[in-house]
């Protein structure tokens, strides 16, 4: 990690290195935007923190190339089982099918993540990141942020950047010296999360136990990861002293007495050890100006369900694309704001979700402890209640509520591809025959997919040629829909034609029946561009 | 019902049964349980639910 000194001024500038930072960095790379990363640590994180990484969070890994390494690496998963005491009360699927490009998740430690998302940066733009140096403060003037930055021997220097982007985590300090705080609450529930190496044969999947015969009324959950090591989370009782509770005096025993209940008898030693309680913490607006919010410093979700690293990975794409239009000269300032729009309704989307699964997982009260030990008896005969169990795995949000949603004219069969909704995924065969996937063409330039069965006019085609967009040709001539795919999940009748237009960041911006590209150019540049 | 309806009537039961208190639920479920009862089709899915209900706490202790 060679050190080089920080230059005077930057087109962007993200404080915080860590996975949220790092993808930041090297998406603008891929539009051409020079930027540099302010690391406050020196090297990548201790400790595995965030393991489960979602589909969408691998398919915007895909855009960096950083994708091959995480699941060469990781170990990728599609379900897992719950237990009351030790009666399997609930086995759940995440969807997933043969046709796949990525499964629903992969289980990877944080600073492997952060080493390919790196290692991805350094192929783009190589000695972007300053490792050691601490961001102190952020002044904004109408055209620029001055941004007070504290070198590795302790002087400083003052960096003009067009933006800023803040991606220094739960305790941000830039949301700090721009007066800012996250609003919300947390409940009291706390778990210990352990990294142990153990040997298993164990398949992949996620493992819950409420009140196992191990731990009488804990819960724990267990997930592999990599380099034969186990995640184990366990509540701890409400009476208990949380510092005490770390003390591997009073975890080995714990988890000793779990690995010997579920048959897992090679030694083992532990790794890390942390403690945790959920939190729904967020600020209200993401973008102050020349700043912007994304990851950890502009929200805080609960751990259950995987939503923090997966949604500000998600937040990252939303905005590098929008910014980097800006800086280019090829959309209104407008855009950014629906930045903040987009991902403020996301955060509240999965803090809904991720409340509903603490409230599970660490009961705030005795009512909802009550409730679940209703639901955990009948599950065992009743699999009518058995959904209550399910996890609520991180899904893909829907910006319903984004002023950039084209809203459809026309009757559509599809709900999956509305206007806000991630453009669904297809297999597809190219004209050599080799399958394509319709997601590797997101992540970068406008899509434009066509979908026309009969062979498009010469006109048409000449036009097409001239849009400021790639265009898919999905139909006779292009790819062709093997598994009719784009047909069912985009909701295309039987000879329809129609035009899909997506973002840079796999989003769906609007959809049209027929092939009226005046209509769809017109609606595009009303939105800013 | 869906499981997303499920889920939604469960968390607002259980911020129900903690505004009514403990001293209160046994009551208030079994309300709760008459209504729900009183709208199923017939007495003997009524009753099935029942003697499952109770075969759980029996077997699971």
């Amino acid at each position: 990690m060679s050190m080089i000194s920080l230059p005077e001024h930057v087109p962007v500038l993200i404080a915080g290195g860590g996975p949220v930072g790092l993808t930041a960095a090297a998406l603008l790379a891929r539009f051409n935007i020079p930027s540099i990363v302010i690391e406050a640590d020196t090297d990548y994180c201790e400790g595995s923190r965030a393991i489960c990484m979602s589909r969408r969070s691998q398919e915007i890994l895909s855009w960096i190339g950083a994708d091959k390494a995480l699941v060469d690496k990781g170990l990728s998963w599609v379900g897992g089982r719950s237990y009351w005491r030790n009666i399997e009360v609930l086995h759940f699927e995440m969807p997933h099918e043969p046709t796949q490009r990525y499964a629903p998740m992969v289980n990877i430690q944080q600073y492997y993540l952060e080493q390919f998302i790196h290692q991805a940066l350094e192929q783009s733009q190589p000695n972007s990141v300053y490792w050691g140096h601490k961001v102190l403060d952020v002044q904004q003037t109408a055209t620029a942020a001055q941004v007070l930055i504290q070198l590795p021997e302790g002087n400083t220097q003052t960096v003009t950047a067009d933006w800023v982007i803040a991606c220094d985590g739960g305790r941000s300090t830039v949301r700090e010296v721009l007066g800012l705080a996250l609003k919300g609450m947390q409940y009291d529930g706390r778990y210990v999360i352990v990294d142990i190496k153990q040997k298993t044969q164990r398949p992949v999947e996620r493992l819950a136990w409420f009140d196992p015969p191990s731990n009488p009324n804990s819960t724990l959950l267990m997930h592999r990861q990599p380099d034969e090591v186990w995640r184990i989370d366990y509540q701890i009782r409400p009476d208990e002293d949380p510092l005490e509770a770390v003390k591997p005096e009073n975890v080995l025993p714990r988890i000793q007495s779990h690995l010997a209940m579920i048959g897992e008898t090679e030694p083992w030693e532990v790794l890390w050890i942390s403690l945790y309680n959920a939190k729904c913490l967020s600020l209200e607006n993401y973008r102050h100006g020349r700043v912007f919010f994304a990851g950890d410093a502009a929200h805080l979700v609960p751990i259950f369900g995987v939503r923090g690293l997966n949604s500000g990975l998600d937040d990252v794409s939303s905005l590098v694309w929008k910014l980097a239009s800006v800086c280019q000269g090829t959309a209104a300032d407008s855009v950014l704001d629906s930045y903040s729009i987009g991902r403020v309704a996301a955060t509240q989307e999965n803090i809904a979700y991720g409340a509903k699964s603490t409230e599970f997982m660490a009961p705030p009260n005795r009512a909802f402890e009550l409730m679940r030990e209703a639901a955990l008896r009948l599950a065992v005969v009743d699999k009518s209640v058995a959904s209550l169990i399910n996890p609520r795995q991180s899904t893909p949000i829907v910006y319903s509520t984004s002023p950039l949603n084209i809203v459809a004219q026309d009757q559509w069969f599809s709900t999956l591809a509305q206007a806000g909704a991630p453009a669904p995924e297809a297999l597809l065969t190219d004209e050599r025959g080799q399958p394509r996937y319709l997601t590797e063409y997101f992540g970068k330039e406008w899509v434009l997919i066509v979908f026309s069965q009969p062979a498009l006019t010469t006109t048409l085609r000449q036009t097409l040629l001239n849009l400021p967009w790639q265009v898919v040709i999905v139909g006779a001539e292009g790819l062709h829909d093997t598994y009719q795919q784009v047909q069912e999940r985009y909701g295309f009748a039987e000879g329809e034609q129609g035009l899909i237009l997506v973002r840079p960041d796999g989003y769906i911006l609007g959809r049209w029946s027929g092939l009226a590209l005046d209509t769809c150019v017109n609606a595009w540049q009303n939105k800013g561009f | 019902m869906k499981a997303a309806e499920l889920d939604q009537v469960y968390t607002e039961l259980c911020y129900t049964l903690n505004a009514v208190g403990e001293d209160k639920t046994p009551l208030f479920l079994a309300m709760l349980s008459l209504s729900l009862m009183s709208r199923l089709e017939d007495s003997a899915e009524a009753i099935a639910l029942i003697r499952q209900a109770w075969q759980q706490i029996d077997a699971t202790g």
